[in-house]
């Protein structure tokens, strides 16, 4: 007799990890009488949950021991918070530990979340670049399976991180993307994404489009023995296949094959994505536009510290190999090209090409230094924010994104010292993408130093407060604020470095910050080569101590 | 957000702590810790302010039936009272509470 379904979408996040745990192997892991709610909310006129919205559970898949982090959509969109990514970014760590030293641990998480959590902002940003530092890491060891069952599905940031996943699994209900069709109205106007149109929105980011180009493994039905199946059979996988964040040539290769100035047809677009090959084929070639329009910080700073011709694969990713005393470095900053055949990323935005092609620059030098000496990387950073626009997303704008902090990840862990240097806006998925996968972070103390994740309207917009009611809670929480000095309280920043003339250096600017860049670069060759870094200074321990002992607790139970 | 307190004599053990619900859309959370005391304590947090009335008869009506020594916490967001009295009834029902199970 044919069984009927029974839907995993329908279930929250504590009761979609026992349905995927053998039965009475469910062990919960900071359960909600431990008392890990959200320290920020409370202040803010937000009820809290006891486990933050999100459930780590121990036990078994088909007898093999598991560990399944999961979302629960219904708090908050799923927004992650302090907390709630500490508690996802502490088990992947706890995980990765378990496989280090021989303990095969199965990992699964099971998304249905919004992307940062607004209102503890910058909180969230910290803990999703941790949680894709995880993912990159483990995925050597064993594969890291993703499951967006949908009801909310996997935006913002969180969207970075499922790209990063060895495996994911995905129902016609799910969407994946890094921005949500409301924040791309906002941004860009209702010609480029109508978030009213449902149709549209799941043509564009829905489980069967994602699966038809290939963004997803498996599009499942909503059925738990269906989604449990597919799980235990990616996990008992054990030929190391390439993630898609690894497949930089492939993923160039396709974009080149695509004209974005004409309307995109969905058959079309799968045919041409299939013809690409991972040989170096044809390639737009775009004239560099006259630059001097557009004030970019990022493009100040790489002409003031380098000397060489740059490569321009794409006008708006400037990459150039210089020494500084006797380190190599590879300086790589993203800048405006105002004739991007991509509209919207047009004036330094991080997009599709500025993705891909990031994560090709940083690979080149993994490769290129393999056995030898590892050169330094420094990514200068100047980016208003990622490229919000119709075709970014249905081409897979989250993997792009995905490629870069793998990359990144992966060059660390390779041993490249890796320096972040912020000079202007680092904002929201852009910063993720480029800057935030850094062993160091050094930051300029300037008032037009930005980092925060999404613009006060459209922030206001998608947790229905206005400018000014937002303004008021940025008092209260700091990680909400924009500017540099609130993010450095969090403790995840090298040095602030003040004194510096940020829009037109000077030669004493210059020297400065490659002694400090030099410095960096010296500190982060003698430490950890992930990022713990970043919990261990002293601000952090005052202003993210949630964060530091959730994952102490999470370690007493596992 | 408001914080409301309510606190009734209780006679009733239960066996176990439970959890239920979600602080979802029109849900609720209702996290119940057994109790030697003689009493029922309830914490209320909710979004909504302004019901503080209505919570009370839901919670004293509640407390009153089943009389289970216990301290219970409700994190709420925006759920109605039919929602509520049906959320704690649950909660009592895992807790292992002789009159539900």
């Amino acid at each position: 007799m044919k069984s009927l379904k029974v839907s995993f979408a329908e279930l929250n996040a504590r009761e979609r990890t026992k349905a995927l745990l053998d039965e009475d192997t469910f062990r919960e892991l900071l359960d909600p009488f431990e008392g890990f709610e959200s320290p920020h909310l409370v202040r803010q006129g937000i009820v809290p949950q006891s486990d933050d919205g999100v459930v780590i559970a121990k036990g078994n898949i088909n007898g093999d021991p598991a560990v399944i982090i999961s979302i629960e959509g219904s708090f908050q969109g799923g927004g992650i918070g302090e907390v709630s990514g500490a508690k996802i970014a502490g088990a992947l760590e706890l995980a990765l530990r378990d496989n280090q030293n021989g303990i095969p641990t199965r990992t699964i998480i099971v998304y249905d979340t919004g992307g940062v959590r607004l209102q503890e902002a910058n909180y969230g940003l910290l803990a999703i670049a941790e949680i894709g530092s995880a993912i990159s890491a483990l995925r050597e060891y064993t594969p890291v399976i993703g499951v967006i069952p949908g009801k909310i599905g996997c935006f913002g940031g969180m969207s970075l991180t499922a790209g990063l996943c060895s495996t994911l699994i995905m129902t016609k209900e799910g969407r994946l993307t890094l921005n949500g069709p409301e924040v791309i109205e906002q941004e860009a106007g209702i010609q480029e994404f109508d978030s009213q149109n449902r149709r549209l929105i799941w043509n564009t980011i829905g489980g069967e489009q994602r699966f038809s180009l290939g963004f997803v493994d498996y599009l499942a039905e909503d059925d738990i023995d269906s989604i449990k199946n597919i799980i235990i059979e990616s996990t008992r996988r054990t030929e190391k296949s390439h993630s898609r964040s690894e497949q930089v040539q492939l993923y160039r290769n396709r974009l080149q094959k695509i004209d974005p100035s004409f309307p995109l047809n969905s058959l079309d677009l799968q045919r041409k994505w299939e013809e690409a090959s991972i040989e170096e084929g044809e390639r737009w070639i775009e004239e560099n536009s006259d630059e001097s329009c557009i004030e970019s910080r990022g493009r100040t700073w790489f002409t003031a510290l380098t000397t060489k011709t740059k490569s321009n694969l794409t006008p708006s990713v400037l990459c150039a190999d210089e020494e500084i005393e006797d380190e190599r470095v590879r300086y790589i900053s993203v800048v405006p090209n105002l004739n991007s055949r991509y509209h919207r990323a047009r004036e330094g935005e991080v997009g599709l090409e500025e993705g891909w092609t990031i994560a090709h620059y940083v690979r080149e030098a993994i490769e290129q230094d393999d056995g030898g000496d590892r050169r330094a990387i420094v990514a200068i950073v100047d980016v208003p924010s990622q490229a919000y626009g119709y075709t970014e997303e249905l081409l897979g704008l989250h993997q792009a994104g995905a490629a870069a902090v793998d990359a990144y990840a992966a060059a660390r862990r390779a041993g490249h010292p890796v320096v972040t240097l912020v000079v202007g806006n680092a904002i929201s998925g852009a910063f993720l993408t480029h800057g935030l996968q850094a062993n160091r972070i050094l930051a300029l103390d300037d008032e037009k130093v930005n980092i925060h994740v999404m613009s006060k309207q459209s922030a206001a917009r998608i947790t229905r407060r206005t400018v000014q009611e937002l303004e008021e809670a940025t008092k209260k929480t700091p990680a909400m604020a924009y500017d540099v000095l609130s993010f450095s309280t969090l403790g995840a920043l090298h040095e602030l470095i003040g004194g510096v003339n940020a829009s037109n250096p000077e030669s004493e600017d210059i020297k400065l910050i490659e002694r400090k860049i030099v410095e960096s670069i010296d500190s982060a060759r003698s430490g950890p080569s992930d990022l713990r870094i970043r919990l261990q200074s002293l601000q952090a321990k005052d202003n993210r101590s949630a964060s530091i002992k959730v994952r102490e607790r999470l370690e007493t139970l596992w | 957000m408001e914080s409301l307190f309510f606190q009734y004599p209780a006679k009733n053990k239960i066996e176990r702590q439970s959890h239920v619900g979600v602080v979802g859309s029109g849900d609720l959370e209702v996290l119940v810790t057994p109790s030697e005391e003689p009493w029922v304590k309830v914490e209320v947090r909710t979004g909504m302010t302004g019901f503080e009335q209505t919570w009370e008869k839901v919670i004293e009506r509640f407390c009153n039936y089943y009389a289970a020594q216990a301290t219970i916490q409700v994190n709420d967001f925006g759920a109605t009272p039919g929602v509520v009295s049906l959320r704690l009834v649950q909660a009592l029902e895992v807790s292992g509470h002789h009159e539900i199970s």
